[in-house]
């Protein structure tokens, strides 16, 4: 049995619906309106219990054959980087230059060759490599059982 | 109008610059404007040079991991490979526990932070490109991971803050 009475419910709910959307739009433009911010990071934060004690730390005063051996291991120590610098320096020249005669000679040789070993390799991105560890792995070792959880602090905006 | 217009200052009489006051009043420091996060463009780059690369350091140990990302900076200033920028990934704290074999399955702890710091360049060529990572690695520390990629805009939002809000709010409307 049709009766006026669902038309009105209809027209309501279209209007209740109207109204919520435009609500939820501009609830989403205030939202767009303010900018991304960046994950504080807490390395560059320091915690407060290091800012807020007092105790000083009073160096003993060093005798003049300490100061004078510090001073001169504090110059062996600068020529060893100044070297180390250099050598590296070096190495990286050797490098290009090395790197620019092959290609010389590769033009040479043949064009179509030169220009394939000009152009970027995308094999070579992602590079992954892990550090060098202190001591090899050792053979054998049976690492207790045991898990990992993520305590990370998940900022919201 | 012509009395207003009048600016001689008489530069050599005493009387120059007598109604000046500016000067006694303290500096007001020009009104620091939040410098709000953009999407910067990622370079594609062409044929010979790779675009946007990322370098990310990985290590439990924040001083390394510091110097590392310092020392990889100055070399790229050094051979004058543009840098975009060199910043910070968000620490990671992991709490490692581990299962005692006496058999009570007590779990000790142990707090782990993880720091990431990455260099970002740009107009990489692509014959110095190896060169680079050879040195990179022969001077890399021990227990700091290296990661070199490309970058990409899912890397630069996994910096921002989520907005759990918003993302109900699309997920409804759509």
């Amino acid at each position: 049995p049709c009766r006026a009475q669902p038309k009105k419910k209809k027209k309501v709910d279209v209007k209740k619906e109207q109204a919520q959307k435009e609500r939820m739009k501009k609830k989403l433009k205030k939202l767009e309106k303010a900018a991304p911010e960046l994950i504080p990071i807490e390395d560059f934060i320091t915690p407060l219990k290091y800012s807020e004690s007092n105790r000083v730390r009073s160096l003993p005063p060093l005798s003049p054959e300490e100061s004078e051996r510090r001073v001169l291991l504090m110059k062996k120590w600068c020529l060893f980087k100044q070297k180390q610098d250099e050598a590296e320096k070096k190495a990286i020249k050797a490098l290009v230059e090395s790197q620019q005669e092959a290609l010389k000679e590769l033009r040479l040789e043949s064009e179509e060759l030169y220009q394939a070993a000009i152009r970027r390799d995308e094999g070579l991105f992602p590079f992954e490599r892990d550090g060098p560890s202190y001591t090899p792995p050792l053979p054998g070792y049976d690492p207790p059982e045991g898990k990992c959880v993520d305590i990370t602090k998940v900022y919201t905006q | 109008d012509a009395l207003l217009g009048c600016h001689r200052s008489y530069r050599s009489r005493p009387t120059h610059g007598i109604g000046k006051f500016k000067y006694l009043l303290p500096k007001e420091l020009p009104k620091k404007r939040k410098e709000k996060v953009q999407v910067k463009e990622i370079d594609a780059g062409t044929e010979y040079q790779y675009g946007d690369v990322n370098i990310q350091m990985t290590s439990y140990d924040l001083c390394l991991v510091e110097h590392f990302a310092q020392y990889v900076h100055r070399l790229c200033n050094r051979l004058s490979i543009r840098v975009n920028e060199s910043y910070a990934m968000p620490t990671k704290t992991n709490e490692v526990l581990f299962m005692e074999e006496k058999g009570s399955k007590m779990q000790l702890d142990a707090v782990l932070t993880t720091h990431q710091r990455v260099v970002q360049i740009r107009g990489l060529s692509s014959t110095f490109a190896p060169i680079l990572l050879e040195i990179i690695q022969s001077s890399q520390p021990e227990g700091v991971h290296l990661l070199v990629k490309q970058h990409t805009e899912a890397d630069f939002k996994s910096r921002l803050k989520s907005r759990p809000e918003l993302e109900e709010l699309l997920a409804e409307m759509s």
